[in-house]
């Protein structure tokens, strides 16, 4: 039912521009993305504050960022991935926040701050919302079914490498429908630079990705949750979060599907989710303490308890719940940390490039 | 002005206002080249530069993106592939909404309203729920598989979600009702007793289908036939639930440019080529229908 | 009428219908073209064609004739095989059509709305019933000519029927019933879509056409002038069964029954009880005080019963001073109505009874000296009415 929100977001949003300036005094407009917050977060800041949240939703960064490219979106708050902030910060997208309105700025976890830098020089622009891993979801039983005992789960050649995939696809393979998390996975798998913006190189994930396409059911960024949950699909190439929730619904509907993310062990892509204010946002004011009520400590570990995903808050890790701290699915330990990756975004020339070559891999043309 | 004139500026108005002038803008754009700004495209034209930054304007604007579609196979093939699923698409249409429409205009006086109703009903729900409903019914743990496999007609689930096949049933099941509604004007206006004159005149009942029946509901044959077909062909929402990674149609191209690439000017280029290639069916069925309304 | 191949076109020879020596019916040894044995037709509970029995004679020209409701279009469309009897059958120069679709049956239709396939020119129209029986194109054309000659319409072959005029419609509709030269051509009210002066017109060209043809008609109509003026014999419809079947002159003249004598013409019935029989003559005792009435009859009455006396208004006199007939009864003059041609007199008799008395205006002037109010005569001869017992 995700696409239907997505879907319903886009309308809603389309409206929510003749809204926000009625009542501006008092609505929040926020768009984030799907499945990605604890309605109770939502309730409470209304509470407090006497604040309306007008919250809306999205599935891919793409689409994110054509509403803001249009302009004028109407929302105080977004919350783009790294890479694409960082290009969106370049056409003059977002406002410099206003430091002095987020008292809660000390409460971030510099361990992160450090690596969001990259994207937003100086962290002058965004606040980290949420962090996670692009890595395997599967289900344990159909795996090892399709491939034994000794099925590569913890390793990248599990979807890049045909003769594994092939054998999944009667069980059904997933991918995200993102290829700046996808082609920078199969360059890792080659052992190249995941972060290249060669095109040369880039076109060496072009072979790998058409070769396993035939097997893939399914290149999509939000399906899988269900789709793993149901045991409609036996392994997804996905965010991390995202998997773990499918866990907790398998686990819930208890049918026999026991749902488990890896991260390979080749490396993974580490990603970023911002907060943001647009430049034209119709309420910066509101935004800004938004962004500094999502900043407070209790309420940053009540929001990665309900998603599953690591925050960059350093002070609400004392207040995790056991299950998402000592995870080392959502909290790498230090060792698998150094493994991980990130990627910037591409130039204008480049993009287009890639575009195309996903295109390519997703519909064969 | 005279106030008769004044009418019929009023259409003309509008054609210029919702039709016309988002038009220009959209060749406008696909005449521009990518750019990381708002809006992302370059040039933007800034009136405040007077004569000298219009004809910067005009003179940054070109073709490079229609050479672009055309040097692509993608695009070409996404034309190519709109065109027959438009077209297969259209015709098991026709062969599913002719039946419903021949009974319909035979069914007594007294049901007609109400059928007519039950063949609009489905309008009454959103059309994107009643896509969305689909994919349970084709899923490979759906409906229709569970029917098929309990009634032993299959042993091992049909893959139907994500195929082509999946695209036909969704265009043609949204779309019937565009193509049973003609049909049934045209053959509620016929006079029934040409039947009977041709079978007076030595014509079995199926000769006579097609030898007075099916000419004379061809207006409403070709309006069905024209109203399914246009939107078929730019069609996006059926193609991107129901059909697989590999449909190719020239909607989800366009939106696919334009959101997931970002792609504006290209995207704007190829919603033009679309535009241009539909006006010939589009035209075809304008002088269709005012043939018709001059026959009276 | 114009007929350049007229030895061609008639199946059968040519012959004249209003001879009045033509009455095959008379002749036990001729067989009848169309055999109705007993036929009823029902729709769910209502019984449209009530046990009807009718033969028709090749060559006649014959009218079905009612009010509508009566059970004649019913009774057409079973001849033409679209409706199938409940019971009975229906024999074709003896065959049995029972179960024979409107295709196989030498039976040809021209409908009450012409029915022309309007997506069809004037000469496809034509030509449709002949591709059918699968007749070589250049016999088809030269029967698409001679049927177009037939109804004067040859310059029209091109045209679609949505560029004729009713007349012309009509034409065509009905020189494509005759293209496959059928046994039976079926009229359903044919002229009824036509004005008066363009039906009478047609009436006379249907029947040249006949004559021409030689062939069976039969038509069903409302209009009972058109049925008395084209038709050899009438049926006269009521209610599913046959009033009364004969030349239209028989008809008018000796009616059956007293539904006839009303649904055809003018009349005048007076009711009256049987006092005496003389000869063929009939006396009937209609009201106290009066004279009885006389008129012939072919039927026989016992002395006493109910019987109806009945008289055209043309064939009663009116007069000033009491007259020397036999039908002599004094009135008072109620209304007068000048018609041009004729005056019809409202005279109430001394039971209330309004009898209509009709004068041929024969000079320029229509005053007879007889006015309102005015105390007159009413009188006919004996052979001038009729005495039904229904």
């Amino acid at each position: 039912m995700k696409l239907i929100g997505a879907i319903t977001a886009f309308a809603l949003a389309a409206g929510a521009v003749s809204f926000a300036n009625a009542d501006d005094d008092k609505v929040v407009n926020v768009y984030n993305w799907s499945d990605y917050i604890d309605e109770a977060v939502l309730a409470d800041f209304e509470k407090e504050t006497g604040i309306k949240v007008r919250y809306d939703v999205f599935d891919s960064n793409e689409l994110l960022e054509t509403k803001m490219l249009a302009g004028k979106s109407g929302y105080d708050v977004v919350v783009p991935t790294g890479t694409f902030l960082s290009r969106q910060i370049e056409a003059g997208v977002f406002q410099k926040l206003d430091f002095s309105k987020l008292p809660h700025a000390g409460n971030m976890w510099d361990d992160v701050k450090n690596v969001t830098a990259i994207y937003d020089p100086d962290n002058a622009y965004s606040v980290n919302y949420m962090w996670g891993t692009t890595g395997i979801g599967y289900n344990e039983e159909k795996i090892k079914e399709a491939l034994g005992d000794d099925a590569p789960t913890d390793s990248l050649a599990l979807f890049f490498d045909p003769k594994n995939i092939e054998k999944l696809s009667s069980c059904g393979v997933h991918m995200l429908d993102a290829p700046t998390e996808i082609i920078p996975a199969a360059l890792k798998y080659l052992g190249e630079d995941p972060n290249t913006k060669d095109p040369e190189v880039i076109k060496k994930a072009e072979d790998v990705l058409l070769a396993i396409r035939p097997h893939v059911l399914k290149f999509h960024s939000s399906e899988y949750i269900n789709a793993l949950a149901n045991g409609d699909i036996c392994a997804a190439f996905g965010w991390s979060g995202d998997v773990l929730q499918a866990r907790d619904r398998a686990a819930e509907a208890d049918a026999g599907n026991t749902i488990v993310y890896k991260i390979p062990k080749e490396g993974a892509l580490m990603w970023f989710d911002q907060m943001a204010i647009p430049a034209d946002a119709p309420n910066p004011e509101l935004g800004h303490k938004f962004i500094d009520y999502i900043m407070r400590a209790y309420v940053a570990a009540a929001a990665s308890n309900y998603v599953n995903y690591a925050n960059g808050n350093k002070a609400a890790q004392g207040l995790l719940d056991d299950g998402v701290i000592n995870d080392p699915a959502i909290y790498p330990s230090t060792e698998t940390m150094k493994n991980l990756y990130s990627v910037t975004a591409y130039p204008p020339k480049v993009n287009r490039v890639v575009t195309r070559m996903w295109t390519k891999v997703k519909t064969g043309q | 002005m005279k106030p008769s004139r004044l009418i019929i500026a009023i259409p003309y108005l509008w054609l210029a206002l919702l039709f016309l002038a988002p038009f220009f803008i959209v060749i406008k754009m696909s005449l521009s080249d990518l750019a990381v700004s708002i809006p992302p495209y370059t040039p933007q034209l800034d009136l405040s530069g007077g004569w000298e930054a219009i004809t910067a304007y005009w003179a940054a604007l070109d073709l490079e993106n229609y050479t672009w579609l055309a040097d692509d196979p993608l695009y070409i093939n996404s034309f190519k592939s709109s065109l027959i699923i438009a077209s297969v698409s259209t015709l098991i249409t026709l062969a599913v909404a002719y039946p419903i429409a021949y009974a319909l205009a035979c069914s007594p006086q007294r049901w007609r309203a109400l059928l007519v109703m039950l063949v609009i009903l489905p309008f009454w729900t959103s059309f994107l729920i009643r896509v969305y409903a689909w994919i349970g019914i084709l899923k490979t743990e759906g409906l229709l598989n569970q029917l098929l496999l309990s009634v032993g007609m299959i042993s091992d689930p049909l893959t139907i979600l994500n195929t082509n096949t999946a695209v036909y049933i969704g265009i043609v099941y949204s779309y019937l009702p565009f193509m049973v509604l003609p049909i049934y004007a045209t053959l509620e206006k016929m006079d029934w007793s040409l039947i009977e004159a041709a079978e007076d005149l030595g014509s079995s009942r199926l000769s006579a289908f097609w030898l007075v029946t099916f000419p004379l509901s061809l207006p409403g044959v070709i309006a069905g036939c024209f109203l399914v077909f246009i939107p078929a062909m730019g069609e996006f929402v059926i193609p991107d639930l129901l059909g697989g990674s590999d449909t190719l149609m020239i909607g989800k191209t366009l939106w696919v440019e334009f959101f997931s690439n970002r792609d504006w000017p290209v995207a704007s280029a190829v919603a033009v080529v679309l535009l241009v290639l539909l006006i010939v069916p589009i035209v075809l069925f304008q002088r269709q229908q005012q043939k018709l309304s001059e026959a009276g | 009428m114009r007929l350049s191949r007229r030895a061609s076109l008639s199946r059968c020879s040519v012959v004249m219908v209003n001879d009045p020596n033509f009455r095959p019916w008379d002749d036990p040894n001729t067989k009848p073209l169309i055999d109705i044995q007993n036929v009823t037709k029902k729709f769910g509970d209502f019984t449209a064609i009530d046990d009807l029995s009718l033969k028709i004679y090749p060559k006649e020209f014959f009218a079905i004739l009612g009010p509508s409701g009566c059970g004649k279009t019913t009774l057409m469309r079973m001849l033409g095989g679209f409706d199938a009897p409940t019971k009975g059958s229906i024999l074709l120069e003896g065959q049995d059509l029972t179960g024979t679709s409107p295709a196989q049956r030498p039976v040809n239709m021209m409908f009450q709305s012409y029915a022309l396939f309007p997506h069809l020119s004037v000469g496809e129209n034509i030509a449709f019933g002949l591709k059918r029986e699968k007749m070589p194109k250049a016999d088809i054309k030269i029967r698409v000519q001679e049927m177009l000659e037939l109804v004067q319409l040859s310059e029209l072959e091109k045209r679609k029927p949505h560029q004729l005029s009713g007349g012309q419609r009509q034409r065509v509709a009905l020189a494509r019933a005759l293209a496959k030269r059928p046994k039976l051509l079926l009229l359903d009210e044919p002229l009824g879509a036509l004005d008066k002066k363009l039906r009478e017109a047609t009436q006379f060209e249907l029947m040249g056409i006949q004559e021409q043809l030689g062939c069976t008609f039969v038509i069903v109509t409302h209009d009972q002038e058109e049925a008395m003026t084209v038709s050899s014999r009438i049926a006269v419809m009521d209610q599913g069964e046959i009033a009364q079947v004969a030349p239209p002159e028989t008809i008018y003249e000796a009616p059956a029954s007293r539904y006839v004598a009303d649904f055809i013409g003018d009349v005048n019935i007076i009711e009256g009880r049987v006092s005496t029989t003389k000869e063929n003559a009939v006396f009937l005792d209609w009201h106290e005080n009066e004279v009885s009435l006389s008129a012939l009859s072919d039927q026989s009455f016992t002395i006493g019963s109910t019987a109806w006396l009945s008289v055209r208004p043309e064939k009663i006199q009116i007069y000033k001073e009491p007259p020397q007939t036999n039908n002599a009864i004094a009135g008072k003059v109620l209304d007068i109505a000048y018609l041009g041609n004729v005056s019809t007199y409202h005279v109430e008799l001394s039971n209330g009874q309004v009898i209509k008395a009709q004068e041929t205006n024969a000079g320029r002037s229509a005053n007879r000296g007889i006015d309102w109010e005015q105390s007159v005569w009413v009188g006919w001869s004996t052979d001038a009415g009729i005495v039904l017992s229904q």
